[in-house]
């Protein structure tokens, strides 16, 4: 191991120098000309909204990606990173969102195999692990599978892999996200102390408060580009943070009015849905009324996803649910979708989408299977015409031939409107719509909100399950708040965005 | 420093490039298999017309051929419809021999008078989509790996025939292990045109019925999105574990219909090779085509070739019959080892300055 | 019955080892995230190539070893297609299949139905073997019965107690994951399957020269898929195939004991059990959500870097 890297020399203003980078995945510019850098003993905390380029950066910075231009220097000289293992040599390590974990190994597996490759052998790795698990107080067991920890013990696990391997720098790619308030405390004041201890750590994240509690300085990414670069968070306000994120003209979002509860479309009570052992959705209630969009917000993976396929009929649940007061829970997925139930998954491509048949086929799909277009043969000029009004109407770009090439092709955003342009038929009654935004950009993204809201005029109910605080407060009359598989109501229509959050994370 | 390789795959091929990828690959299995015949013994002078004339231009040939080609197309439709749904029916051959067995059967106990015809090959449908229905039930129900299943029911299905072939069914006329001749109302007519035989009308039919359903009903629009996405479809509304089962027993019955065609159309009587190398033959023809059913018989007429020549090269240059299996192990590898070039992007980027 | 049991007994690891030595070597490629469908053809090159080198005057020790090589051999396209050109693993294996019979059949015409002297059991004194019930197990068997069963410990052992071990697991598991630690993805495919055809080879040898002493046109007979099977059965743990080997091979063992009884069983009846065995241990199986989370987590994908 290189340890001449490790140390600061003298002269060497940063730990970590980023120039220029830029990255393109096919059409899309993720990111533009970014410059970035990184003090050893600080807390840099890097914000930016989903999708702005956060990840992308720090997968340059650990050699997953390749960028296509720009440079990396690790204490004032240029490094080549070319792979996971040249970051790892460099001393730079990353606990990712999603855990580079294998859950059917032990964490001690896990952790001797990833320090494999410094070629120690496992006697010298295991002492290694107690004497890192002993400085810094992390609690971890070490010989039991990772699949049957909790997230809070995996995420520990991981960090204590990084430090295994002698990391200095340490990227932590959204840490808080799967964590309660308490775990997240202690996360913080780890981080304290690893930077206590000569560390550099780059902590991703887009809360406001942990960058104002934890943070030395902080930049911030937009869209793939670094709208803020390193400013001390002592100088800088939380509005100043919001504004750099998410931009100025987005700030301020305009609640749309609340309106009067007509009749209930659909209604669920006591819903519960297993998924393995555990309990995913836990004893669910709620009604959502014509014309009325109903926010359900919370934490990815807290039985969001269970909830709507249960209310789909795609996994089977206990419980009652009634669609304009029929029970339902015996019904197959077509006939749920005869009485007007439509889904806009939150994983579209996998999903909602059949990637090899043509747009055209995936546009009349669900027309086609209801004999619209005709009882026994489907005549594809029906199919076409059929598709051609819907790529006009949601305004559906890139298509070619029209319609007849795979669906694939298409951009997140128009593949998203296909999605929405099949769902939202005249027929539809109730949509539940899942994290319908997720990857699109501002444009998309208020396209897909209109086209809701256009449906809830025409009497639709709505679910609207989202991860993205703002579109829940812009678009819903009323909230729900989903931890752990556990609903809770908000009070007011309108609760302030502290107490929604309080509510994410099972406190209140 | 060494430069650096990636790969990234390909959000979608043009038809270019997936047209050139599938000529170098032909090509390629081409050069291969000559290769191979020539190491095996077959004079490079001689190749053209083995391989050309005696198979395509000629009369006796080219009937030849379509009489080859006749079950291959069932064969193959049977892979396809079966591929569509993400389902390896790798146990052709079975439900062929099942699909021989009930046909004989029907012929050998003089079932159904006048309308014996017709209901032999009725039966051999059935025999196909019986045979198919164990597996098929098995990996949709339970999740039992279906190339297993289907393999071992094969070996199941042979062993079955031999026990007819060698008991009840055995001719007894002479010591060969086959059944009896059919009678000649048994036999699917004939145009005068070698052995080429009504079967290959029902096949052509049969693909053209299959194409219909695929790209023109709901049935093939519901086939088509759960064997591309199986969760989005059954979130669409589909029923996806019953249109799969469908798919897998009509293949299963075209599997079957082959064997009824050969003992009814060619050979009339059952013997033990009627199913022989059936099951690489449709892998390869549905690879070939691409599980589109219009073009597997077109793929269909060049394997036969291919099938009809190794017969006469066994005859004139004592070329082994391991030489078509071979020839078709380098055709199925070339073929999907040349999909790289419409899945991935290779970029090789030049090292930076360290 | 006595008798019976030790004539049965006595043939059992004849039928156990060939299985037992081609499902370890699957078991090799599937831990790395290899699905090789090509186990028959290989067995099938690998008898063949064994059988011709004994025909050719050498002894039955350097044939099996190269039946062994040969195996490894054959799948070095196979390796290619699937490792480097990361092709669809199903049909790619079944080419490898197609090109080690069609192989077979073609280059060894001249070596089929001629009986040779193959391996000969190990030299215990005589008087070992005609101990009742065990004797013809325990002391009539020659060396490769022993050695699968030393393999299989040492599989095991390198597996689970190795660091190679861990990253051949890791690839199979979970590439992106072995990948990020540093693991050669495409390397340990390689070496898995690499070391998976040699033992395939290895069983295919033990068919002719060890088992049967004369080489035929087929012979292999579906042992290759069964021990796709078995691999399943043994939840892709080498400790566990013996016991499926065990299992599977004395089932075969018994067909041939009870026709020698005399007793009026339908023989084409009686071949179907192995196979009608090997489909219903699988349904059995596929009960089991144990040994549904054995299979390796990544088997029969393809990898590559960009999915991280």
């Amino acid at each position: 191991m290189p340890t001449n890297h490790l140390a600061a020399p003298d002269g060497a203003a940063f730990a970590l120098e980023v120039t220029g980078v830029s990255k393109s995945f096919g059409e899309a510019r993720v990111l533009d000309s970014v410059d970035f850098d990184l003090r050893w003993g600080e807390v840099h905390a890097l914000l930016g909204e989903n999708g702005a380029g956060k990840s992308t950066l720090m997968n340059i910075l650990t050699g997953i990606y390749a960028a296509d231009a720009g440079q990396i220097h690790l204490n004032g000289a240029p490094v080549p990173v070319r792979s996971p293992a040249d970051a790892m040599a460099l001393g730079i390590g990353m606990v990712h969102q999603h855990f580079k974990l294998i859950l059917p190994f032990t964490v001690r597996e896990n952790l001797r195999l990833a320090a494999g490759s410094t070629g120690d052998d496992w006697t010298a790795i295991d002492a290694k692990i107690s004497e890192v698990l002993e400085k810094t107080g992390l609690d971890v067991s070490l010989d039991v599978p990772v699949g049957t920890l909790s997230v809070a013990e995996r995420q520990r696990t991981e960090i204590l892999k990084v430090l295994l391997l002698g990391a200095r720098i340490l990227i932590l790619d959204e840490p808080t996200a799967v964590l309660t308030d308490h775990e997240a405390e202690r996360l913080l004041a780890l981080m304290r102390d690893l930077v206590g201890s000569g560390h550099a750590v780059v902590f991703i994240t887009h809360k406001l408060r942990e960058v104002m509690a934890v943070g030395d300085r902080v930049s911030t990414l937009r869209k793939g580009r670094m709208v803020l670069r390193g400013k001390a968070v002592a100088d800088v306000t939380s509005a100043d943070l919001s504004i750099a994120m998410i931009g100025a003209e987005q700030a301020a979002v305009d609640a749309r009015p609340a309106r009067p509860l007509t009749q209930p479309i659909l209604e669920i009570e006591n819903l519960s849905v297993l998924s393995g052992r555990i309990k995913a959705v836990k004893d669910a209630n709620l009604t959502i009324h014509a014309g009325e969009i109903l926010g359900l917000a919370g934490v990815g993976g807290n039985g969001q996803r269970e909830l709507a396929e249960a209310v789909m009929g795609l996994t089977p649940a206990t419980g009652r649910i009634r669609l304009h007061g029929d029970p339902i829970e015996q019904a197959t997925v077509a006939e749920r979708r005869a009485l007007g139930l439509r889904y806009i998954p939150a994983d579209r491509a996998s999903d909602a989408l059949s990637p090899d048949n043509s747009v055209a086929d995936n546009l009349a799909v669900t027309a086609v299977r209801t004999g619209k277009l005709g009882q026994r043969l489907v005549a594809p000029r029906r199919i076409l015409s059929h598709a051609r009004k819907l790529i006009a109407v949601f305004d559906i770009a890139g298509v070619t031939a029209g319609g007849r090439r795979p669906i694939r092709l298409l951009s997140g955003g128009n593949a998203q409107k296909s999605v929405l342009a099949r769902e939202l038929d005249t027929e539809s009654r109730l949509i539940i719509a899942h994290s319908p935004t997720r990857g699109l950009d501002v444009a998309a993204c208020r396209y897909v909100h209109d086209q809701l809201i256009e449906a809830t005029d025409r009497g639709c109910g709505v679910l609207l399950i989202s991860e993205d605080l703002e579109e829940i407060l812009a678009l819903s009359d009323h909230i729900h708040v989903i931890s752990r598989g556990s609903l809770s109501t908000t009070p007011d229509a309108r609760p302030a965005r502290e107490d929604i959050g309080e509510l994410m994370l099972g406190h209140a | 420093m060494l430069d650096r390789i990636t790969l990234e795959r390909r959000a979608g091929s043009g038809p270019l490039r997936s047209t050139l990828t599938y000529a170098a690959a032909i090509g390629v299995a081409l050069a291969l298999s000559l290769g191979v015949m020539v190491a095996a013994g077959v004079p490079t002078g001689a190749l053209f017309e083995e391989l050309i004339v005696q198979v395509f231009l000629s009369e006796a040939g080219l009937a030849r051929t379509l009489t080859m080609a006749t079950p291959m197309i069932l064969a193959a439709l049977a892979a396809a419809l079966c591929l569509r749904l993400k389902f390896w029916n790798i146990g052709i051959e079975g439900q062929l021999l099942m699909g021989a067995i009930l046909a004989t059967t029907v012929a050998l106990y003089d079932i159904g008078g006048p309308l014996r015809l017709p209901l032999m090959l009725i039966a051999s449908a059935l025999g196909g989509a019986l045979w198919i229905a164990l597996p098929a039930i098995l990996r949709i129900r339970f999740a039992v790996s279906e190339v297993i299943v289907t393999l071992l029911s094969t070996n199941i299905a042979f062993l079955f025939l031999q026990h007819l072939l060698f008991g009840p069914f055995g001719d007894t006329m002479h010591n060969f292990p086959t059944s009896p001749v059919f009678d000649n109302a048994e036999k699917l007519p004939r145009f005068g045109f070698g052995d080429v035989h009504l079967g290959l009308v029902i096949a052509l039919t049969a693909v053209l019925v299959v194409a219909l359903v695929t790209h023109r009903m709901r049935f093939g629009f519901a086939a088509r999105f759960a064997g591309d996405n199986p969760r989005a479809a059954q979130a669409m509304g589909f029923d996806t574990a019953r249109v799969m089962l469908v798919s897998i027993l009509v293949g299963g019955a075209m599997a079957g219909l082959a064997g009824g065609v050969i003992v009814a159309g060619t050979e009339h009587r059952l013997t033990q090779a009627v199913g022989l190398q059936m099951t690489f033959n449709g892998i390869i023809i549905a690879a070939l085509a691409r599980n589109l059913p219009l073009l597997i018989p077109i793929v269909s007429f060049f394997i036969a070739g291919l099938a009809v020549a190794s017969q006469s090269l066994k005859v004139f240059y004592g070329v082994s019959e391991g030489i078509v299996l071979i020839i078709q192990g380098i055709i199925l590898l070339t073929l999907v080892t040349f999909q790289f070039a419409t899945t991935y992007r290779v970029t090789i980027a030049a090292a930076r300055p360290a | 019955m006595i008798e019976f049991a030790t004539a049965w007994l006595g043939s059992l690891p004849g039928f156990m080892t060939p299985l037992l030595l081609a499902s370890l070597g699957l078991l090799f490629c599937e831990r790395a995230g290899v699905l090789n469908l090509g186990v028959e053809g290989v067995m099938a090159l690998s008898a063949m190539t064994s059988a011709m080198v004994v025909l050719a005057g050498y002894s039955a020790w350097p044939a099996m070893a190269l039946g062994a090589v040969a195996g490894a051999l054959i799948s070095l396209p196979f390796m290619m297609a699937v490792v480097v050109f990361r092709a669809p693993q199903i049909p790619a294996g079944l080419a490898l299949v197609a090109v080690g019979l069609g192989a077979s059949q073609a280059i060894g015409r001249d070596a089929a139905h001629k009986p040779f002297a193959g391996l000969q059991p190990l030299p215990w004194p005589e008087a070992f073997a005609d101990l009742p019930v065990v004797g013809r197990l325990l002391f009539e068997q020659d060396g490769i019965v022993l050695l699968a069963l030393v393999i299989a410990i040492i599989a095991a052992w390198g597996l689970f107690r190795t660091r190679y071990g861990l990253r051949l697991r890791a690839v199979g598991e979970d590439p992106a994951t072995a990948d990020a630690a540093g693991v050669d993805v495409q390397f340990y495919q390689f070496a898995a399957v690499l070391i998976g055809s040699l033992l395939i080879g290895l069983a295919g040898a033990y068919l002719s020269v060890g088992g049967s002493q004369i080489w035929t046109e087929g012979m292999v007979a579906g042992r290759g898929w069964i021990a796709l099977a078995l691999v399943v059965f043994a939840q892709w743990s080498p400790v566990r195939a013996i016991f499926g080997a065990v299992l599977f091979g004395g089932a075969e063992a018994l067909i041939p004991r009870l026709q020698a009884l005399g007793l009026e069983l339908p023989v084409y009846f009686l071949s179907m059990t192995p196979y009608v065995l090997t489909i219903a241990v699988l349904l059995v199986i596929s009960f089991s959500t144990r040994a549904k989370q054995a299979e390796p987590g990544f088997l029969g994908r393809a990898y590559i870097r960009q999915d991280r």
